[in-house]
């Protein structure tokens, strides 16, 4: 018999509030006077690319489909994996089988029961088109042990595969049987969340309605993250695709919509002043980083590279790249979290050292030739990042060009070795999720810098095979030391997020996308 | 006559093979791929590589194009790959609101513009001719973008008597349409109607100093059957070719007032197309609005000829 520890969904709850519990005193009792009824209309920058979630891993997807569909696993709002439509993680101690109980009663929106049935094909699909498939790499067989289980057998131990299981970036959703048969984007729209498909007009808008027949999570008290127990109090919410910022701040203030995402910081900071206006700011939304070309000249000399690592000033950079809304961390891993690796690489980070760049320099093959950056002006951070750190590399004698592209090209330049040595990138979801996609991105054959060094593959394995907490964050402060060390990427600073909404809207908290569910509008 | 527009319209076939020739291979000169979009930056080189088998961009170019036209004999442009949908389906759904928005602007600039015009040649330097043409020089240095935006501060967001913007269709609601699409049109028209008072003004005076217009003052008839019958009427003969071209602009370069605006119209489709790579639609998309504009301008050749039937008797 198979020795197995149970993760339980109060267990789990009590640790997810715990924290902001005690520091920032929100209490996790349900908040009273919720209003019934009425509609939502959200404001975002771009269409959604696909309404299939496994398939896309794009943020203006995730907006809309967290509020449909649910995993078996998601994440609460310390990231923290807690089971959704799992009754709860049974692992065995040797990490070689999960066993899934499935919560009963579950409808989806076309009114049939959720079964291990559409578990196992909505995860065999995932595995064919999910555009993080990888994260079932371990899986070797989803096996249906009951009516309302599935069993997962995995080809080797590894403790950390539920907090990739329960990644929301392209999650691994559940839907019916019958539409897990049919390719990439050609599905119905059907979930289990407490709100369901109606209309996608493109550049115009996605309706959604409250599902009445939501079955949801009473293992919990309240809502938490992507999971917990939701509740629908709005009858329907509509996204509009309004690309222009200053459209979305005009169709705020003029009431037509209710939450607009991605607002410019000048603009926030006047509408912080307007009583009928809610600013909400979300600190911890990306890091802003510089990444390195390990296979072009002069970037693939290590001591070109540190010349360049020591030669940012990041405050400068931040400041205007940012438009004033930034914290200063040199940490990969944002302060607070497990996995923070404390002061390593803090003295390099804080200012620019001119002396230690410029002997860096010297000891380096470099002779003047071209660093290129590459960026583009899709996101105003990247663009006005590289400009700053171009006129801050030159008056040590690095011949730093802006080479600004439109964003499509520059994903498929920088698959190549050629035509960029430092490249902007903000890296959003990766470093909210925790250590793995950071690391993940450091070693292997796919790695941003286009090279590797031995210590960022044995970290990262010491990394995902760690079985105490303790020995993860040991594996993460070694990769922590050697980016400082090697110079693979170069860490800015943390990029915030504006978003704001109607006085009206009520229960609103900024997560990674809107939550529909626990929210309501005043009359 | 009929063979006037039959000539007319053959000799659209020629203009249509070459924009879609050219449509096709820029698509394939510009770096970057759609795959990159459908699957992110953090996509590995085997993840892109079966995006691009799936999408049959790994074959040859020869052996694409000749799928791509083969398909466009039999009436078919093929599939938007990020919208799933066919480009058909997805330019027709935005028609509506570019033809609207183009269609309203167009009345509104040619309505104020030749106004504006005919004020301008009858108060000719004077102070009405100079505030008229400043106003007509102002609609035509101002950024679409910028106006759009005052006029959502003013009259949207301010006066409350407009949306910011969104699209309702007619067929939903014909009031709900005019006011989605006032503020956009009277954008638009703005600095449309700039150009067209400049240039009603100038054919007005050219023709307030001709023999025959003399004449009809000589007999005696009265000055506004003078300047409508006889002088503004022939002074909008380039006028009517003027607006032949701004049509085809128009339905083309609407892409700014629709994103101010949040318009789901064409425009934004085929731009959105190129950032993504999204080939069948920026292919199929131009070669549609290229169909349009060329027609347009053989109607504008056609009503020429009924305007003017000098230039059907001098063929």
């Amino acid at each position: 018999m198979r020795k197995q520890k149970r993760i339980t969904n109060k267990a789990r709850l009590r640790k997810a509030l715990a924290i902001p519990a005690l520091v920032l005193g929100i209490a996790a009792s349900p908040v009273v006077g919720q209003v019934e009824g009425g509609k939502l209309v959200l404001a975002q920058s771009a269409n959604p690319p696909s309404l299939d979630a496994m398939t896309s891993s794009s943020e203006t997807a995730r907006n809309i489909n967290m509020n449909i569909y649910e995993p078996l696993v998601a994440i609460d709002e310390n990231v923290n994996p807690i089971p959704m439509l799992a009754k709860s993680i049974e692992p065995s101690d040797d990490l070689l089988t999960y066993v899934f109980p499935l919560r009963q009663g579950v409808l989806f929106h076309n009114g049939k029961e959720m079964t291990a049935e559409d578990v196992k094909a909505s995860l065999e699909r995932y595995r064919e088109v999910g555009a993080t498939r990888g994260m079932l790499d371990k899986v070797e067989e989803i096996e249906i042990t009951g009516d309302y289980e599935v069993t997962f057998h995995m080809s080797e131990a590894t403790p950390t595969f539920i907090e990739g299981f329960s990644s929301p970036r392209a999650p691994a959703v559940i839907i019916p049987a019958e539409e897990a048969a049919k390719p990439a984007n050609e599905i119905e729209i059907i979930g289990t969340g407490p709100f369901k498909f109606v209309e996608f007009v493109p550049d115009d808008h996605v309706t959604l309605e409250k599902f009445a027949d939501y079955v949801p999570n009473e293992d919990f008290d309240g809502p938490t993250g992507f999971g917990g127990k939701k509740t629908a109090y709005l009858d329907s919410a509509v996204f509009r695709i309004i690309p222009e910022a200053g459209a979305r701040i005009a169709a705020l203030e003029a009431g037509e919509v209710q939450w607009a995402d991605q607002i410019p910081v000048p603009a926030a900071k006047r509408m912080s002043s307007d009583d009928s206006l809610n600013v909400y700011e979300a600190r911890q939304w990306a890091f802003l980083t510089f990444i390195m070309n390990w296979n072009l000249p002069p970037t693939d000399d290590v001591n070109f590279r540190r010349a360049v690592l020591y030669a940012i000033e990041p405050e400068e950079v931040m400041a205007i790249a940012t438009e004033g809304f930034y914290d200063l961390n040199h940490g990969w891993q944002y302060p607070g979290r497990t996995y923070n690796a404390g002061d390593i690489g803090k003295e390099i980070y804080e200012g620019a050292h001119i002396d230690k760049a410029k002997e860096f320099l010297a000891k380096s093959d470099y002779d003047g030739e071209e660093f290129l950056i590459l960026t583009d002006p899709n996101y105003a951070e990247h663009s006005r990042a590289a400009v700053v750190l171009a006129e801050q590399l030159k008056p040590i004698g690095i011949n730093a060009v802006v080479k600004q592209l439109d964003w499509a090209t520059v994903l498929k330049i920088r698959l190549t070795d050629e035509g960029w040595n430092g490249w902007t990138l903000m890296q959003g979801l990766e470093p909210f999720l925790g250590p793995y996609g950071i690391a993940a991105k450091m070693r292997g054959d796919q790695t941003h810098m286009r090279g590797t060094a031995d210590v960022f593959e044995e970290s990262y394995n010491r990394l995902i095979t760690g079985k105490t907490v303790e020995d993860r964050q040991k594996a993460f402060a070694e990769i922590q030391t050697a980016i400082y060390d090697l110079v693979p990427q170069i860490k800015i600073g943390d990029v915030g997020r504006m978003q704001a909404g109607s006085a009206r809207l009520k229960g609103f908290k900024p997560f990674r996308a809107p939550r529909l569910n626990d929210i309501w509008l005043e009359d | 006559m009929t063979r006037y527009i039959l000539s007319r319209v053959l000799s659209a076939i020629p203009v249509l093979f070459v924009v879609s020739l050219v449509t096709f291979l820029l698509m394939w000169l510009v770096p970057g791929d759609v795959a990159s979009q459908i699957a992110g930056p953090d996509a590995t080189a085997a993840e892109l590589e079966a995006i691009r088998q799936r999408l049959q961009l790994d074959q040859p170019i020869h052996i694409q194009a000749f799928r791509w036209y083969g398909n466009l004999l039999q009436g078919d442009l093929g599939q938007s790959y990020l919208l799933h949908r066919s480009v058909v389906d997805a330019v027709f759904e935005r028609l509506p609101v570019t033809l609207s928005l183009a269609f309203m602007s167009l009345v509104l600039a040619v309505i104020f513009g030749v106004l504006l015009g005919v004020l301008a040649a009858t108060n000719h330097n004077n102070w009405i001719d100079q505030v008229t043409m400043t106003g007509a020089l102002l609609g035509l240095s101002l950024p679409d973008f910028w106006f759009g935006l005052v006029l959502i501060f003013f009259f949207a967001v301010g006066m409350g008597w407009f949306p910011t913007g969104g699209y309702t269709p007619f067929t939903e609601s014909p009031l709900g349409w005019l006011r989605s699409m006032t503020l956009p049109a009277c954008t638009l028209a703005f600095t449309q109607m700039g150009v067209i008072a400049r240039m009603v003004r100038s054919s007005m005076l050219e023709q307030m100093g001709q023999d025959y217009i003399r004449t009809a003052k000589a007999k005696g008839l009265p000055r506004g059957l003078v300047l409508f019958k006889h002088a503004l009427r022939n002074a909008l003969i380039p006028v009517i070719t003027l607006v032949g071209i701004m049509t085809g602009l128009l339905l083309g370069g609407t892409v700014v007032i629709e994103v101010v605006y949040s318009l789901p119209g064409v425009g934004r489709l085929i731009i959105g197309a190129i950032q993504n790579r999204d080939y069948p639609i920026v292919q199929g998309g131009l070669l549609m609005t290229a169909g349009i504009f060329v027609f347009v301008n053989i109607a504008v050749d056609i009503l020429y000829t009924i305007v003017d039937p000098r230039v059907r008797n001098d063929r």
